[in-house]
């Protein structure tokens, strides 16, 4: 059942890799490595809320993993990572939490300051805020621990 | 990266020293070249993100450095890229079973998701008419995240599905500016305080532009599918 569930989870993150791929121009021979850098990226922060690891830090983690293969494999292609690892974390951008904040602190303008629309307004800007930290910093992870005065290719 | 590429470019090519100051729309080299140096500056427009003409840049430069091509061929090759497109309509279609991708990760049902797909393809369609006419990326996304509330409005209207509510979030996930929010914390983690703090603004205008869009659409349509 766990695995059917991941199964779906990875198939579902390897869709909107290649679709976002695709709106950045990346070749078409690359998007395979988006689709499935994408979907082990989801995969993996799916089991590790599943073990109860927070958000950013499973999201941290996916991301270091992903840029560690889309390093190595970088240099297989030789292009940069980021053509298609940025692609591949796209599927875990917190796209609603974002939209929620901002739409809240809209709707505290119109309505006025409620205790519910603080709460939310908070919650998901700083959950938004700190899951795109999570992504880009595990991004950068390979070029801060490993790359420090080279490029990777 | 732009800082490193040009750099080694540069040195490939002959140069001996080539020194890069990035600003958030320009870029200003200058170059030292057999005891005379050279300062330009260059303007670069909005043209969308093309991770194709990167990567062949890239190739380019490692083919520079190996010392398989000499300054004058590797301008030629550089004039010759041409920025490749995947069809519109092929986009359109895939950036639609994204959006309802999202959708089923959130628990949607099936018939959220297909209404998810319709409304993100009709909305990519009219950002990409949007953007070929000029208008700026601010219009362009308020506009779309117009057109794909509108969409998933009906799903409440007409009571098409038993999650309304994650397929009026999905659908405007398109337009979530993803690349520059990860490139501006990334940018910042490398030291480009400037770069990372522009490219982070434009990306929180850029959504809030959507946001009016979203709720220009709740409001015309009075389905509060964000709040409820």
């Amino acid at each position: 059942m766990m695995l059917l569930e991941l199964l779906q989870d990875m198939a579902l993150a390897a869709v909107p890799a290649v679709g976002f791929g695709m709106l950045f121009n990346v070749p078409a021979r690359v998007l395979g490595y988006c689709a499935v850098l994408g979907a082990l990226g989801h995969g993996l922060r799916f089991l590790l809320l599943r073990a109860g690891v927070p958000i950013e830090v499973g999201t941290w983690i996916a991301a270091t993993v992903i840029s560690f293969i889309g390093v190595w494999q970088a240099q297989v292609l030789r292009a940069h990572p980021k053509v298609f690892t940025v692609a591949a974390v796209i599927p875990m951008i917190p796209g609603v939490a974002l939209f929620t904040a901002l739409i809240t602190i809209q709707q505290l303008y119109v309505k006025g300051a409620t205790q519910e629309l603080l709460t939310q307004a908070i919650d998901s800007g700083l959950r938004a805020f700190f899951i795109v930290a999570a992504l880009a910093v595990g991004l950068a992870m390979p070029g801060l621990m490993f790359y420090r005065r080279r490029p990777v290719v | 990266m732009i800082e490193t590429l040009s750099r080694r470019v540069g040195l490939a090519l002959g140069a001996e020293y080539v020194e890069i100051a990035l600003m958030a729309n320009a870029v200003t080299v200058a170059v030292r070249i057999g005891g005379r140096s050279k300062a330009t500056v260059r303007r670069n427009e909005d043209r969308g993100i093309n991770m194709g003409v990167v990567m062949e840049v890239q190739r380019l430069v490692l083919e520079a450095e190996a010392g398989r091509l000499n300054h004058i061929q590797y301008r030629d090759q550089l004039l010759a890229l041409k920025p490749r497109h995947y069809p519109r309509w092929l986009v359109a279609i895939v950036v639609g079973f994204s959006c309802a991708c999202f959708a089923r990760l959130n628990h949607a049902d099936w018939s959220a998701c297909a209404l998810v797909t319709i409304a993100s393809a009709v909305a990519m369609i009219v950002r990409q008419r949007l953007a070929h006419l000029h208008f700026s990326p601010l219009i362009v996304f308020a506009a779309t995240a117009f057109v794909a509330t509108s969409v998933t409005a009906f799903g409440f209207i007409y009571e098409l599905s038993a999650t309304p509510k994650v397929a009026m979030a999905a659908s405007v996930l398109l337009l979530v500016p993803g690349y520059p929010l990860i490139n501006a914390v990334s940018d910042m983690v490398k030291g480009y305080i400037n770069t990372g703090i522009s490219r982070g603004a434009y990306a929180l205008l850029l959504s809030g532009a959507t946001c009016a869009g979203i709720v220009a659409a709740m409001s015309a349509w009075k389905v509060w599918g964000w709040l409820s």
